[in-house]
């Protein structure tokens, strides 16, 4: 039994899901295919209903 | 995103991708590849000398194709982890054979490592989250909309780049046909200057004008000298480009940013040759990017073209009527059914108006078409590597009932690698996915000590 978790896609679901395991006290392997984490999401300028920045 | 790349929980694997798998629930075994990133990610400290000396030009995959990236490059300004990597197939050392090694000699913290390999890393994990996300749609299958033929026809992602203050244009709408107008001057322009300076030195040399020299050639009593076909040449070819660029400034000068955009829906969902699914997103993101535009240059107009559009969601109608109410957003209900250019390389966008019942056409600026979200690429692959069932439309399958499942026990699935969804659901169902996944690993010796083991 192995009390690891892997999370594969450093998108915004990926790193929420990373940070959450993280903070419960879980040792997370977070997998990207690409050179950084960000995802799409990255490349969003803001985001709606609010207008809020995206990264 | 800083947070990720800091926690110490939180085992970072940039630029990696899972090669195997196996076990089951509680001990899964993989097997991940550290693609060689060609630069030493303990000593890289990102400072970015290497991509500002590296002569080679690649299309920019995060401005989506909008600008060009060194071969040695960071994905975007602000990644994480902070360090370069060599795209080796365009790099003129790695790649091509050729004699370089400028990223290397420029770099202070002797990062740069054309030696290093891929590497592989042998992980156990009691559960998996799968977050890999979505592809864009590909509107080069739609030849009735000219994405691709017609300059001025972007999808909503390239909007967002143009948009973007960080982006290649620093946030001006300026419309493609017009940066390719631009590449197309200052690449002429370098030339012109190339031969200006040679005809400057051959002028020098010879203590001669060009025109002076060309009178004389032309009428056969320049004289004898290596030189004089070289020169009557580049004086040609100065001439010719000059011509050339002389109406290509002048369209330079009247060019305008974008100021009337259209955006047409649906773009490759709901449409039965297609997808049948709805991308669920796009209604409320093509809002907010004309929203945006406004927001940059208070003239600017947007229609909508849609079905119907989908605000489902907390504030998204109020959103919705803010932006036809305070960003001079016009909503047409009806399907388009052709884009086509006139002479000034405006699209036109022809469609039938439910309300009026006729067929429609009017110019805009520009026109942004909201792709559909599709399973990404990769999903296939992974589908087979971790035997994982997918839906009738390419997702991963979960049951209505347990979303976050997947057909495998201890695999977990979130955000648009599951379905379309925004991002405030995607990290809704991260949390959900996390707390699955923690379930697992925290209750899972209890049950194999049950079990006997």
């Amino acid at each position: 039994m192995n009390n690891d978790v892997m999370v594969l896609g450093g998108g915004i679901a990926g790193i929420q899901a990373s940070l959450d395991l993280a903070e419960m006290g879980i040792q997370v392997y977070l997998v990207e295919t690409l050179p950084c984490i960000g995802g799409k999401m990255a490349q969003l300028d803001k985001t709606f209903p609010t207008n809020d920045c995206a990264i | 995103m800083l947070d990720a790349g800091r926690h110490s929980k939180i085992n970072l694997l940039a630029y990696s991708q899972v090669e195997e798998v196996s076990g089951e629930v509680g001990s899964f075994q993989l097997k991940v590849r550290k693609k060689a990133r060609y630069v030493n990610e303990d000593l890289c400290t990102g400072c970015g000398t290497c991509a500002e000396k590296c002569p080679v030009a690649v299309e920019d995959e995060f401005n989506v194709g909008i600008g060009h990236r060194p071969a040695i490059y960071k994905y975007f300004p602000q990644g994480i982890p902070s360090t370069h990597c060599i795209d080796a197939e365009n790099c003129r050392q790695l790649g091509q054979g050729k004699k370089c090694g400028i990223c290397a000699k420029v770099c202070q913290a002797d990062a740069v490592d054309y030696e290093q390999e891929d590497q592989f890393v042998d992980l156990e994990v009691g559960a998996i989250v799968l977050a890999t996300g979505y592809d864009i749609f590909d509107p080069t299958v739609i030849p009735e909309y000219g994405y691709g033929r017609i300059d001025n026809v972007v999808t909503a992602m390239e909007l967002e780049r143009l948009l973007s203050a960080s982006g290649p244009t620093a946030g001006h709408l300026d419309r493609p046909s017009e940066l390719a107008l631009r590449a197309e001057i200052a690449s002429l322009e370098k030339d012109l200057n190339k031969f200006n300076r040679q005809i400057d030195k051959l002028e020098e040399k010879h203590g001669k004008e060009t025109s002076e020299f060309i009178e004389l050639f032309e009428a056969g009593k320049a004289g004898d000298d290596a030189d004089f076909e070289r020169w009557a040449d580049l004086a040609k070819k100065a001439t010719a480009a000059e011509e050339k660029l002389a109406p290509m400034k002048k369209r330079e000068a009247a060019a305008h940013t974008a100021k009337k955009l259209a955006f047409i829906q649906c773009v490759g969902s709901r449409d039965f040759r297609f997808n049948r699914f709805c991308s669920s997103y796009c209604c409320m993101h093509s809002v907010k990017e004309a929203m945006i535009a406004h927001e940059h240059d208070n003239e600017t107009t947007s229609s909508i073209f849609c079905m119907d559009l989908r605000a489902v969601g907390r504030g998204f109608e109020e959103y919705k009527l803010r932006g036809g109410k305070s960003a001079n957003i016009k909503y047409v209900r009806g399907r388009v059914a052709e884009i086509t250019v006139d002479e000034s390389l405006n699209p036109i966008v022809w469609y039938e108006s439910t309300t009026t019942r006729q067929v429609e056409h009017e110019t805009f600026d520009l026109v942004v078409l909201a792709t559909a979200c599709v399973p990404s690429a990769s999903t296939p692959k992974l589908a087979e590597l971790m035997s994982l069932a997918l839906d009738e439309n390419g997702f991963f399958k979960t049951d209505p009932l347990a979303p976050l499942d997947t057909s495998r026990a201890g695999i977990f699935v979130c955000g648009c690698a599951q379905g379309p969804m925004d991002i405030p659901e995607s990290v809704a169902q991260a949390s959900s996915a996390a707390a699955r996944a923690a379930e697992v690993v925290f209750t899972a010796p209890k049950a194999a000590a049950s079990g006997g083991e």
